[in-house]
């Protein structure tokens, strides 16, 4: 009896052909049957996300199954084998297990140690177990592997720190402001990044946003999609006085917010502080700003600095992880082992 | 007679215990502050409160410690006119430094009340007032 993965993800195959072999949830209980009757497979499970499409199967070990999964990926989605061909990789036995408990606990994501994830295969193994495609050996290895990463998340760092240039934004806010469901924040200009941190910050509650474009139609078409306020460009530096977050992400080739701009604006603002995220190159925002009490500005490359230091501290913890998923993985091995041999006799 | 040393002696520990808990906010207040301008790492993931708690807290300490020292002082006069016969017995006193101490946070109370400053300075003279406390105590006689 053999457990083996075969499957793609991120690391092996591009996007393009990523979306032509996935299945949506529906699709995938719908393919496990079929899989399952066409190759009279033990067990079988397939994961289906973004970054990966993975089949897990039990089976006899004498069976040529590992083709006839290729083929009928490719007879499912109508692709031809030797297109995506390179991209499969297939692990057996310990390997397997190791690989699932990676994938679970988010080690083999995109961004290591995301925690969307294990939602995702705890899904995929719930609808897969309902429609009884798994059996005993996936259903105790994927129970084990979801607890293997609840594991790993409570007795390492590696689901710490915001990897993302919007999350570390809205971090330091907080760090600064404290409470952000009573803040209020400025976006100047409609630059994508800047949006991203929009959609950030209105996840995280803020009271209140107002955007501020050269062009007003685009101004009210951002604050359409966020429910905030669009205000004339030309007062923007009026509003500064009421908000405590500003964006700029502009496409301005020079600064449009100055020291002197903020200097008289503090005893108005009564010193109250002020988050300035400058996410535009050229930057919009006097450098000098930051060293006015109470203001903290940071740029683009502040927020990136951070984001790579928090993604090399993940890596840091990965030796961590792993001996943690040796070990579940050597006591799976163990029940798998002694279960056949209760099998046999 | 012996009410106003009750009430003397209870107000003025409940007050240095305000002002100790607003310069111990203050410290942590500066290094947060600092650690946030350099940018430097682990900034996010530091345990510290967010600035704005750290500025409350020194805030409303001082709110709290500055009636008690008030009243603390009020109750010392009038018990000393009990006991002495006199209000005051000059200057180079403990007396004379508690005044010291009630207008330094006076002054600190009025600048933050009237906005005129806020977070880092403000953190800074509640500390240098900490130590003009810790001065009286040890400095002085009673």
């Amino acid at each position: 009896m053999d457990i083996a993965v075969i499957g793609i993800n991120h690391k092996t195959a591009p996007v393009q052909i990523r979306e032509k072999l996935s299945f949506s949830p529906k699709k995938a209980v719908e393919a496990n049957r079929l899989l399952k009757e066409s190759l009279s497979l033990e067990e079988n499970l397939i994961l289906s996300t973004c970054n990966r499409v993975e089949i897990y199967v039990v089976s006899d070990r004498n069976k040529d199954y590992v083709s006839g999964i290729k083929d009928f990926l490719s007879r499912y989605h109508g692709l031809d084998l030797s297109e995506y061909e390179e991209s499969i990789y297939v692990r057996k036995d310990k390997e397997a297990v190791e690989h699932l408990f990676g994938v679970v606990a988010g080690l083999d994501s995109m961004v290591i140690g995301e925690m969307e994830i294990s939602g995702q295969v705890k899904k995929a193994y719930q609808d897969a177990r309902e429609s009884l495609v798994t059996g005993k050996v996936l259903n105790r290895l994927f129970e084990k592997a979801l607890n293997t990463s609840k594991k790993i998340r409570t007795k390492t760092l590696i689901s710490q720190g915001a990897v993302s240039v919007s999350s570390v934004a809205v971090r330091l806010a907080e760090k600064i402001l404290g409470r952000l469901d009573d803040k209020r924040a400025l976006i100047i200009g409609t630059g994508a990044i800047g949006e991203q941190l929009l959609m950030y910050l209105r996840k995280n509650n803020v009271k209140s946003i107002l955007v501020a474009n050269r062009t007003m139609e685009k101004a009210q078409g951002l604050a359409g999609r966020f429910s905030a306020t669009a205000v004339p460009f030309e007062v923007f530096l009026d509003k500064l006085a009421d908000v405590d977050i500003v964006i700029a992400s502009t496409g301005a080739p020079h600064h449009i917010i100055h020291s002197n701009d903020i200097l008289s604006l503090m005893p108005r603002r009564k010193q109250r502080p002020l988050f300035i995220i400058d996410l535009a190159v050229p930057r919009n925002v006097e450098e000098e700003i930051n060293r006015i009490d109470n203001v903290y500005l940071y740029n683009i490359d502040d927020l990136e600095k951070i984001v790579n230091e928090n993604i090399k501290f993940r890596k840091g913890e990965l030796d961590n992880c792993f001996e943690i998923i040796k070990t579940s993985a050597g006591n799976f091995m163990d029940w798998l082992v002694s279960e056949k041999i209760k099998n046999e006799n | 007679m012996a009410a106003y040393l009750k009430i003397h002696g209870i107000t003025i520990y409940l007050s240095y215990i305000a002002f100790f808990v607003a310069s111990a906010a203050a410290v942590l207040y500066l290094i947060q502050d600092n650690a946030l301008k350099k940018k430097r790492s682990g900034v996010i993931s530091s345990r510290l409160p967010s600035l704005s708690l750290l500025d409350k807290l020194n805030y409303r300490s001082i709110s709290l410690g500055f009636p008690m020292l008030t009243i603390s002082i009020i109750s010392g006069l009038f018990w000393a006119k009990n006991v002495y016969g006199i209000y005051w017995w000059g200057y180079n006193s403990r007396q004379f430094y508690s005044l010291v101490v009630w207008l330094v946070y006076a002054v600190i109370l009025h600048i933050r009340l009237s906005a005129r400053l806020r977070g880092r300075k403000v953190a800074l003279l509640s500390i240098a007032a900490f130590f003009v406390i810790i001065l009286t105590l040890f400095g002085t006689c009673p």
